[in-house]
C-alpha cells in the first residue's frame, strides 16, 4: 500500500488541525500516575514506551486507563506546552477527550482528538509524518 | 441527541457561563459516548480537587468566577496534601503544595462536602442499589458499581465537576442494564481455601483481573461467602490499577449477581479462566521482588483504611512496637479516624510508631517524608503505582506480613505464594 498518498476519514471527537510525527503506544496508559504532565514523559515502569516524551507528537493510543486524573494530566501537559499535538485513539475515550476540550477552551488551543479503527491504527508506525485536518481526515504526510 | 428545554437553556448560556461550559462538556461527552439522552444523577464523588498542575486551578477558578453552584451532594476525593498535617510531604515542593491547598479550598467554596477520601463508600449515607451517580476515583467507581450496585461510569476530572454542576450525565455504558452483564468468568475454586482466606489473595486477584479482562465485565466464581467489603475494596482497587475494571460481579456476593445466570443476564460467558496458585505467584512477583535490600518502611491504607482494617491491625500488632528505624505510614479518612479515636486505637497505634495521615495518600509525589527504599505494602494499587512516582522498591504482603516485618525490622513472608 502506498501510504504516502493515503487518507483516512476518522471520527472526530474534538475537532482541530494538527501536523506532526506519530508516537504509537503499545499499551493503554494512565495520564495520572503513569505520566508526568510537567514534562510530558511516560513514567509507568510497566509501560512499553516508558521514558518516552509525548511533546509535539501525534499520540496514537488505544485508550487511557486507571485513575480519574487522566483529563487533568492531559490539560496540564497541554497548558505547559509539553503535550501532544493531537491524539489518535482506538476507542471513544471520554477522559482524553474531555481533558483536551477543557485545555482547548481555557487556553485557546486547537488540539484535535480523532478515533480510528484498529486496522487503521495498525497502519501507523512511530515516526510516520501525519496530518489531521478539521474535517477529521488523517493523511500520511508525503513531506 | 435531543435536549430538553432546560438542558438547551443551560447550553445556550441562559443560566450563566459556568453552567454553559459545564453543559458543553456534558454534551461533548454524550457525543463521544454516542449517547442519545441525558439522565439525572443523585450524587457525585469529585476527583478534580486532587492537584495535578495549574490547569486544575484554572478550571475551578473559571467555574467560581462565573457563578457555578452544585446541583447534587458532591463529596471530595483525596487531595494531594493533607489539610490537617502540612508536614507530611517534602517541603521542597512548596509551590505545588500551596497550590494543592488552594485547589482543595476552592472545591469547598464551590460547595463540596470535604470528606477528602478515596473510599467514600466507607462513610454513612452512601448511594444505594440502582442509584445513578458520578464516581471518579477508579477504585470507588468499581466499588460503587460492583459492591453497592449504584451505577456510574468512570468520570474523570472536569467531567465529574460538570456533572455535579448540571446534575446530568450521558445515559451510556454502565448506567444501562445491558452493559452490566458479566461476560468473562474467573473461577478461583481450585485455589486452596486457606489462601483464599488471606487478605493478600484479593489484591492479587484484582491485579490479575485488571491485567486480563480488557473491556469485558468479569464475574468471579468461588469467592468465600463471608468475604467482606475490605476484600472487595482490594479487588476494586487492584483491578482498576493494572487495568480498567469499573464493574465486576462476585457470584453469590455482590447485589447484581445472586446467581451466575443473573449476572450473565441469561447469556453465555465468552471465556472461563481457572486461576491457580501459580497465577497468584506471578501476580505477586509483578508487584515487587524481595531483594536483599534492607526494609525501610511500611505503607498501608490504599485505598483508605477502613474501621475493620484498623480493628485487624490492632489485633495483629497486639501491643508490640514498630522498629524505630522504619517509617510506617497509614492513610485513612477523617471520618474513619474519628471512629478509631473513639476506641482509643489511633493513640495506641501512634505510640507504637505508626503515623496516621488523613486527606491524602502516600504513593504519589511529592515524597512523603522518609518514604524511600524498600517499602512493604498490603495494597496492589500502591505497589503498582508507587515506583513510577517515588524512589521506592515496593514489596506486597498480607496485613499480617506487613505487621510482622514492621515489628522485626526485616521482611517476614509466609510460605504461601512465594516462589
Amino acid at each position: 500500500m502506498n501510504r504516502q498518498s493515503s487518507s483516512i476519514e476518522a471520527r472526530i471527537l474534538i475537532a482541530g488541525f494538527a501536523r506532526g510525527s506519530a508516537l504509537v503506544l503499545d499499551d493503554s496508559l494512565s495520564f495520572w500516575g503513569g505520566f508526568d504532565p510537567s514534562n510530558g514523559e511516560i513514567i509507568d515502569v510497566h509501560h512499553p514506551q516508558y521514558q518516552q516524551l509525548v511533546g509535539g507528537r501525534i499520540l496514537c493510543i488505544s485508550e487511557s486507563r486507571g485513575s480519574a486524573g487522566t483529563p487533568g494530566g492531559i490539560a496540564e501537559t497541554l497548558r505547559n506546552g509539553s503535550g501532544p499535538a493531537a491524539f489518535i485513539l482506538g476507542e471513544r475515550d471520554v477522559n482524553i477527550s474531555v481533558g483536551t476540550l477543557v485545555a482547548n477552551r481555557l487556553y485557546d488551543l486547537e488540539v484535535p482528538v480523532i478515533e480510528v479503527s484498529l486496522s487503521v491504527m495498525k497502519q501507523i508506525s512511530s515516526g510516520d509524518q501525519l496530518i489531521i485536518d478539521r474535517r477529521g481526515v488523517m493523511l500520511f504526510d508525503a513531506e | 441527541m435531543q435536549l430538553n428545554a432546560l438542558d438547551q437553556d443551560r447550553l445556550d448560556g441562559k443560566l450563566g457561563k459556568a453552567m454553559q461550559f459545564a453543559m458543553e462538556t456534558i454534551v461533548a461527552a454524550a457525543h463521544i459516548d454516542q449517547a442519545d439522552a441525558l439522565i439525572d444523577i443523585s450524587f457525585a464523588h469529585i476527583d478534580a480537587c486532587f492537584y495535578n498542575g495549574r490547569a486544575h486551578l484554572d478550571f475551578v477558578n473559571y467555574m467560581l468566577e462565573h457563578g457555578a453552584t452544585l446541583a447534587v451532594p458532591s463529596w471530595t476525593n483525596n487531595g494531594l496534601v493533607s489539610l490537617n498535617d502540612l508536614s507530611v510531604r517534602d517541603p521542597l515542593a512548596s509551590r505545588e503544595m500551596h497550590e494543592a491547598r488552594e485547589l482543595m479550598r476552592a472545591y469547598v467554596r464551590l460547595g463540596c462536602n470535604p470528606v477528602w477520601t478515596c473510599a467514600p463508600y466507607q462513610l454513612p449515607d452512601r448511594p444505594g442499589l440502582g442509584a445513578h451517580i458520578v464516581g471518579s476515583e477508579s477504585n470507588a467507581v468499581s466499588f460503587y458499581n460492583s459492591v453497592i450496585g449504584a451505577r456510574t461510569n468512570k468520570y474523570g476530572d472536569y467531567l465529574d465537576v460538570c456533572a455535579a454542576i448540571t446534575g446530568r450525565v450521558p445515559f451510556s455504558k454502565l448506567h444501562r442494564d445491558e452493559a452490566r452483564a458479566a461476560e468473562l468468568l474467573y473461577d478461583v475454586s481450585a485455589i486452596p481455601k486457606q489462601i483464599r482466606a488471606n487478605d493478600l489473595f484479593y489484591h492479587l486477584l484484582g491485579h490479575i483481573i485488571g491485567r486480563r479482562s480488557a473491556h469485558l465485565v468479569p464475574a468471579i466464581v468461588g469467592l468465600a461467602a463471608d468475604c467482606n467489603e475490605d476484600d472487595l475494596k482490594a479487588i476494586s482497587a487492584a483491578g482498576s490499577s493494572s487495568g480498567s475494571v469499573p464493574l465486576f460481579h462476585a457470584i453469590g456476593i455482590t447485589p447484581e449477581a445472586a446467581t451466575l445466570e443473573i449476572a450473565l443476564q441469561g447469556r453465555q460467558p465468552l471465556r472461563c479462566i481457572e486461576l491457580t496458585v501459580n497465577d497468584l505467584c506471578q501476580a505477586r512477583n509483578e508487584l515487587g521482588q524481595n531483594t536483599d535490600q534492607a526494609l525501610a518502611g511500611i505503607a498501608l491504607g490504599t485505598p483508605h483504611f477502613s474501621y475493620t482494617e484498623f480493628e485487624h491491625l490492632v489485633e495483629l500488632l497486639a501491643g508490640r512496637s514498630i522498629r524505630p528505624e522504619l517509617v510506617f505510614y497509614l492513610t485513612t479518612s477523617r471520618h474513619v479516624l474519628q471512629q478509631v479515636q473513639l476506641q482509643g486505637w489511633a493513640e495506641s497505634l501512634q505510640q507504637a510508631g505508626i503515623r496516621i495521615i488523613t486527606d491524602t495518600c502516600t504513593y504519589f509525589s511529592p515524597v512523603v517524608c522518609g518514604l524511600q527504599g524498600k517499602i512493604m505494602t498490603n495494597s496492589a494499587k500502591w505497589a503498582y503505582y508507587a515506583p513510577g512516582m517515588l524512589p521506592v522498591d515496593p514489596l506486597i504482603g498480607s496485613l499480617q506480613e506487613c505487621v510482622e516485618s514492621a515489628v522485626s525490622g526485616e521482611v517476614v513472608l509466609d510460605q504461601w505464594v512465594v516462589e
